[in-house]
């Protein structure tokens, strides 16, 4: 790196992406209509459970304008169903057709496709579809599911239990008989949905003569996307490409491969004609992945000074209809065991995980995945232990918080933290909240008659996952590396090519930066293309923190080369040694002597123009291909503070004030990653306030629209306080850690421990989220407020 | 989510929209702003036959003032009554009533006979054509007809409106000078629907409470009057004593239903939470 | 098709001219027939606010409003905002306080906060907050939209 170069890494840079969508010339999978394109719509069904007798669409094809229907009996002659195999031994693998097969499983499952001239044709036509159910048994709820006179969901797995996995250290039995101290606690984190203001959809383009196939989809993971479709539809891979331009949110949502994905390409191929689905909001309801939905039975065993022996847990997910691809049905229930232990030093561990099968959409990747439970859980059980022990929620967290000599630490699920600064963080947080102050006020609104509480929830995350570990347990596919293409044209320019989907996140701007100053240009010479598999070197995509880690890593590794390379051809051009050349703003320059320079146009000139401008030997050209896998990945933790206000009448939950301290290493980007925390935050208050999806005992989905699934608004928001600690990683390239979950990963704990505070007169423990008033009405009745 | 097929008649006179309204025999659906009708025709929950869309008939949108009540033309937009001088004079209910409705985007939109007709009992106008014992006018084939706010409520979304007759007029009795309101409202998202909400009127002398009006939304099938929670106020005054009696004698007139979002229970604690509040603030409002 | 209707309007100043059935959403209109896919569908039941634009001057969400209910009318969409290449101040706002990430609720969340301030040119930041809360955005946490939209409203109440 040359010396007075303005760095872009670190610097509050306006989003590159911004102009085009504030404009309204953004490209997501709607805005695309080309000739000859048909429309499609789904018959979804009203069952949550019943086997198909029959399908008859004679009605539909009569109707003018419909081109075709397909059935999943059609749709199996074409393509295989999808299975979300696992290496973790007891973990089933079950088939999930694209279109259901001799059954449906939740209310919403695609059933059948209709492709016609408009979308509005496409919907009249299903409505026309004729299909005869046999409805059988409703599968409703966990302990249901596990009953041995339950039917089963999937005859292949002969059991409705789809995922158990184990996390042991140590004798944990042992340890919790001893303890001083027992809390324990049944957790309930109710069932939610990312909502993506963008609702899923698709477009796909099948060229008859050279058999290629375009996707355009809503995806995070456009090349995990191609990878699968190569497989499902027996096509060379070189042949389907898939785009995802701008999309609109993903949060993990997209990050899974969809059944409407799989039967909008067959469609496609076999009308030869293009067909777009774009989903509406209901079917965004019923049938994007849903998440979380846990019951969490833990136990936290502590000596009397506070420090913790030993921590059991029972968790179990309902992992809805179908095991997802690729993340399995593990993803959610298993990742809650892995990171239960938190940033705290946890001798014995015993996290029982279990996956079962209900009438209801899937469970996949939202957010945080995992660990917005488990965070609730581990610090509703520190506040629950620092209550009984009379110690402050913050001392009894710094008496257990790994500490800076235990880095690297290993946790009891196996899982290495590098050098964090989780002590840190926490101290900030009570300065930024001025810890003393805030209590003092609580103390007056008590005497007050009012319920004012303050909670704290501190969390480790692992981030930026190398190949060592994949990101969900077991699963086949590799997602441990990512790779950059660095380009100059012979102007000078530079075009920077990412497997990597940005969907919201910034990163167009973000790998500009990290680009800009590894080849010594302003950031308005780098373009940043992504989401893209037939520009892209091989990547998968877009989710579980990754993109900034392990693109950022292979945008340093590529630019490291292109720039080695202008070295040595700037060394040439001023005739001087490459070893004393040096960057200097666009240019380079020998050292020591800034007027024998030349320009990055110059370099990149010559790169391209034959040998007589080149060193003897060195071939044509400037550009670089680079991977990098982090192998472990990293982690990024933060503290987040809560201070609310239960209204004593309505018992609505008012938030005064929040505060977040985040450490994410280095930070590209710090008005991006103030931007990512305020969004996560909002999710985890909504999670934690508003959000719930609801079924009814006939497995019939009763908040299947925005009037029900609650969303927060502007209003239900408050002003957020974040706050940096920069510890770089030190075991990533540039020293960055992934950061785009974390937000909705601390917000559900502190605010249950907050509102839990605030009712701590009452005695009343905060075990349920969404905590909404009607259960908070629940609670204060039976404590006799 | 695309309504399904239907005939569409956009008159530019009330005889014009009667007469098409005629033709369909019931099958016909009156569109005013369009804000609670369209969704349900997008969910395709509603299939009429053919949509009579009022937004073209310019003499239904009007405020005015005669025999001491204001006149509402049923496709005055709820924006123009929350910008309203004339009903920020007589029916200050009725203003901040508006604030309440939906947002921003819905009140350009939605207009006050299509609020009414709908009968959402969820809904702030209802209540307050309730709280103010207001009327509405109807027209039909058969010609016209007042109906009292008392007798149009008849369940969730179900007025005694006929099929073939349009509410053209909303009429509001101009609240007595001085007179204290209020509308109190619980919903867990700001613009939504109330959970329960409560209008409340009153008109003082001194400690004593000449008039007292309170009326529901989301407490049951209809708006509901709290006439016995009124009469409390009316014979005991104004006092704190007085309004505890008459919030918890809310709570028990109310028969409130169960949703996702709020038990019968907890519906009916909030009523007389809110008649609570809405009375303290009529009170302090109210002159006299 | 027998049923088809016209419709002639006039979007960001330009006269238009469609035909379509009588249930063709104004959003599918102003989407499919007039290319103008800066407008956002996002629910179809008029929750979300992404569709938002402004019906004669007003904001107005065009999913649950009809095509042939805007024959004569005149709208405003996002692609209209710019003036000779220049970012509105609005929209510069939103770039310079973060007021965007994926770029599907700023449609509408511009259209419905430029009526807003035309009603209300200093307001608050609750108002600010009730204001928009006709838009849901999932990325922000609104904070950055709460910022630009307090940020350009002496801007625009100057340019008035």
């Amino acid at each position: 790196m040359g010396v007075g170069l303005p760095r872009l890494v670190g610097a509050r840079v306006a989003r590159r992406e911004d102009p085009r969508l504030l404009t309204g010339q953004g490209s997501y999978v709607d805005d695309h209509r080309p000739a000859r394109m048909l429309y499609a719509a789904f018959l979804r069904s009203p069952h949550a459970h019943a086997r198909i007798r029959r399908i008859d669409a004679s009605a539909a094809l009569a109707l003018p304008g419909v081109a075709a229907v397909l059935t999943g009996d059609d749709i199996a002659r074409s393509a295989k169903p999808v299975r979300a195999a696992s290496k973790t031994p007891n973990v089933k693998t079950t088939s999930y057709p694209p279109l259901a097969l001799g059954k449906v499983r939740h209310v919403g499952e695609a059933v059948a496709m209709v492709a016609a001239e408009s979308r509005y044709v496409a919907e009249d036509a299903v409505e026309r579809i004729v299909v005869e159910y046999e409805p059988l048994p409703v599968v409703r709820d966990v302990e249901s599911a596990l009953d041995p006179a339950s039917p089963v969901l999937h005859d292949e797995a002969e059991t409705n239990l789809l995922v158990s996995r184990e996390f042991a250290r140590g004798d944990v039995d042992a340890a919790v008989a001893g303890a001083a101290l027992v809390v324990r606690e049944r957790f309930r984190f109710h069932r939610h949905t990312p909502v993506c203001m963008e609702n899923r959809g698709c477009l796909a383009e099948y060229a008859t003569g050279s058999g290629a196939l375009t996707l355009r989809s809503s995806a995070q993971c456009p090349g995990l996307v191609r990878d699968i479709l190569t497989d499902l539809l027996d096509m060379p891979e070189h042949l389907i490409r898939v785009i995802a331009t701008d999309v609109g949110g993903g949060f993990g949502a997209k990050a899974s491969l969809y059944p409407e994905e799989i039967a909008t390409c067959v469609m496609a191929r076999r009308l030869g004609r293009p067909v777009k689905w774009i989903g509406d909001r209901r079917e965004d309801l019923l049938a994007t992945t849903h998440a979380w939905d846990e019951i969490v039975d833990a136990e936290l065993g502590l000596n009397q000074d506070g420090t913790i022996v030993g921590l059991r847990a029972e968790v179990i997910a309902d992992v809805g209809g179908y095991s997802i691809y690729p993340w399995t049905a593990a993803i959610e229930p298993v990742q809650t065991i892995s990171f239960l232990p938190g940033p705290y030093r946890v001798p014995t561990y015993r996290g029982r995980a279990r996956g079962v099968a209900t009438c209801k959409a899937p469970l996949g990747p939202y957010r945080g995945v995992g660990r917005p439970p488990a965070v609730f859980v581990i610090e509703g059980l520190m506040d629950r232990a620092a209550r009984r022990l009379g110690l402050d929620p913050a001392e009894i967290r710094l008496r257990n918080f790994i500490r800076d000599e235990d880095f690297p630490y290993k946790s009891p699920s196996g899982i290495v933290w590098d050098r964090s600064s989780f002590t840190e963080s926490l101290q900030k947080a009570r300065e930024a909240l001025d810890y003393k102050a805030a209590r003092d006020e609580q103390a007056r609104a008590r005497a007050a008659g009012r319920w004012v509480g303050i909670g704290i929830a501190s969390y480790v995350e692992l981030t930026g996952i190398g190949s060592a570990i994949p990101v969900s347990p077991g699963m086949p596919v590799s997602t441990g590396t990512e790779a950059a293409t660095i380009r100059f044209d012979p102007a000078g320019k530079v075009t920077a090519v990412f497997g990597v989907a940005s969907h919201g996140q910034g990163l167009e701007t973000t790998l500009a930066q990290i680009v800009g100053d590894e080849v010594g240009v302003p950031i308005e010479d780098v373009r940043v293309v992504h989401g893209d598999t037939d520009a892209s070197p091989y990547g998968t995509g877009t989710y579980a923190s990754r993109s900034l880690v392990l693109a950022g890593g292979a945008a340093i590794l590529a630019g490291r080369s292109v720039r080695e390379k202008m070295l040595v051809i700037a060394g040439h051009l001023l005739e001087a040694d490459p070893a004393d050349v040096t960057l200097a703003p666009g240019r380079y320059a020998v050292r020591g002597m800034p007027d024998r320079s030349v320009t990055v146009r110059q370099i990149a000139r010559a790169a391209y123009s034959g040998a007589k401008h080149l060193p003897k030997g060195l071939e044509p050209g400037l550009e670089a291909t680079r991977f990098y896998d982090p192998y472990y990945g990293t982690a990024s933790n933060a503290t987040h503070a809560a201070m609310v206000e239960v209204d004593r009448a309505t018992l609505e939950v008012k938030i005064l004030r929040y505060v977040v301290v985040e450490d994410c290493g280095r930070m590209v980007n710090p008005l991006i990653v103030d931007g990512q925390v305020h969004g996560g935050v909002a999710q985890g208050i909504g999670a934690a306030l508003l959000e719930e999806i609801v079924y009814d005992d006939q497995g019939q989905l009763l908040s299947g629209t925005l009037m029900d699934y609650v969303v927060p608004s502007a209003c239900e928001i408050p002003m957020m306080e974040v706050h940096h600690v920069e510890t770089p990683s030190p075991v990533t390239l540039g020293g960055f850690r992934g950061m785009g979950e974390g937000g909705t990963i601390g917000a559900p704990a502190a605010i249950a421990n907050a509102v839990a505070d605030a009712l701590a007169p009452l005695s009343i423990e905060v075990a349920e989220l969404p905590v909404t008033p009607e259960r908070l009405f629940r609670l204060t009745r039976k404590a006799g407020a | 989510m695309k309504p399904p097929k239907f005939e569409y008649h956009a008159p530019t006179s009330l005889d014009e929209a009667l007469d098409a309204l005629g033709r369909y025999g019931g099958d016909a659906k009156v569109l005013a702003g369009g804000q609670s009708l369209m969704p349900l025709l997008n969910f395709r929950l509603a299939r009429p036959a053919a949509l009579v869309d009022l937004n073209r008939v310019a003499s239904l949108a009007y405020i005015r003032e005669q025999d001491g009540q204001v006149r509402l033309g049923a496709m005055t937009r709820q924006r123009t009554i929350e910008f309203s001088p004339l009903v920020a004079q007589r029916l200050p209910l009725l203003k901040e009533a508006t604030r309440w409705v939906g947002h921003l985007p819905i009140r350009t939109r939605g207009t006050i006979g299509g609020s009414i007709a709908h009968a959402d009992p969820s809904a702030e106008y209802p209540a307050v054509l309730a709280a103010l014992e207001g009327e509405v006018v109807a027209r039909g084939a058969r010609g016209e007809r007042v109906i009292r706010a008392a007798d149009l409520f008849q369940t969730y979304l179900t007025t005694s409106l006929a099929p073939d007759e349009i509410l053209t007029e909303v009429r509001l009795p101009a609240m007595p000078a001085g007179a204290g309101y209020a509308l109190e409202e619980f919903s867990r998202r700001h613009g939504d629907f109330a959970i329960v909400g409560i209008a409340a009127v009153v008109v003082r002398a001194g400690q004593r409470c000449t008039m007292a009006r309170l009326a529901t939304a989301g407490a049951g099938p209809v708006p509901v009057r709290l006439r016995a929670a009124e009469e409390i106020l009316e014979t005991e005054g104004l006092g704190e004593a007085a309004i505890d009696a008459a919030a918890r004698r809310a709570t028990e007139l109310v028969d409130p239903d169960a949703d996702i979002h709020a038990s019968a229970d907890y519906r009916r604690h909030l009523a007389g939470v809110l008649t609570k509040r809405a009375l303290t603030r009529a009170i302090g409002v109210a002159r006299g | 098709m027998a049923d088809m209707m016209t419709v002639r309007l006039k979007v960001n100043g330009v006269e238009h001219e469609g035909r379509c059935e009588p249930r063709k959403l104004l959003v599918d209109f102003i989407r499919e027939d007039l290319g103008l896919t800066g407008t956002h569908v996002g629910c179809e039941h008029g929750i979300c606010g992404a569709c938002t634009i402004l019906f004669n001057g007003e904001a107005a969400r065009s999913c649950i409003m009809l095509a042939v209910q805007a024959e004569g009318a005149e709208l405003a969409t996002v692609e209209g905002l710019m003036r000779d290449g220049k970012l509105h101040p609005l929209q510069e706002a939103f770039r310079e306080h973060h007021g965007l990430q994926c770029g599907f609720c700023t449609p509408g969340m511009l259209m419905t906060a430029l009526d807003f301030l035309r009603t209300n040119p200093t307001p608050s930041e609750r108002e600010i907050r009730e204001g928009i809360s006709a838009v849901l955005c999932r990325c922000t946490g609104y904070q950055g939209i709460v910022n630009a939209v307090r940020a350009a409203a002496p801007v625009l109440a100057a340019g008035r």
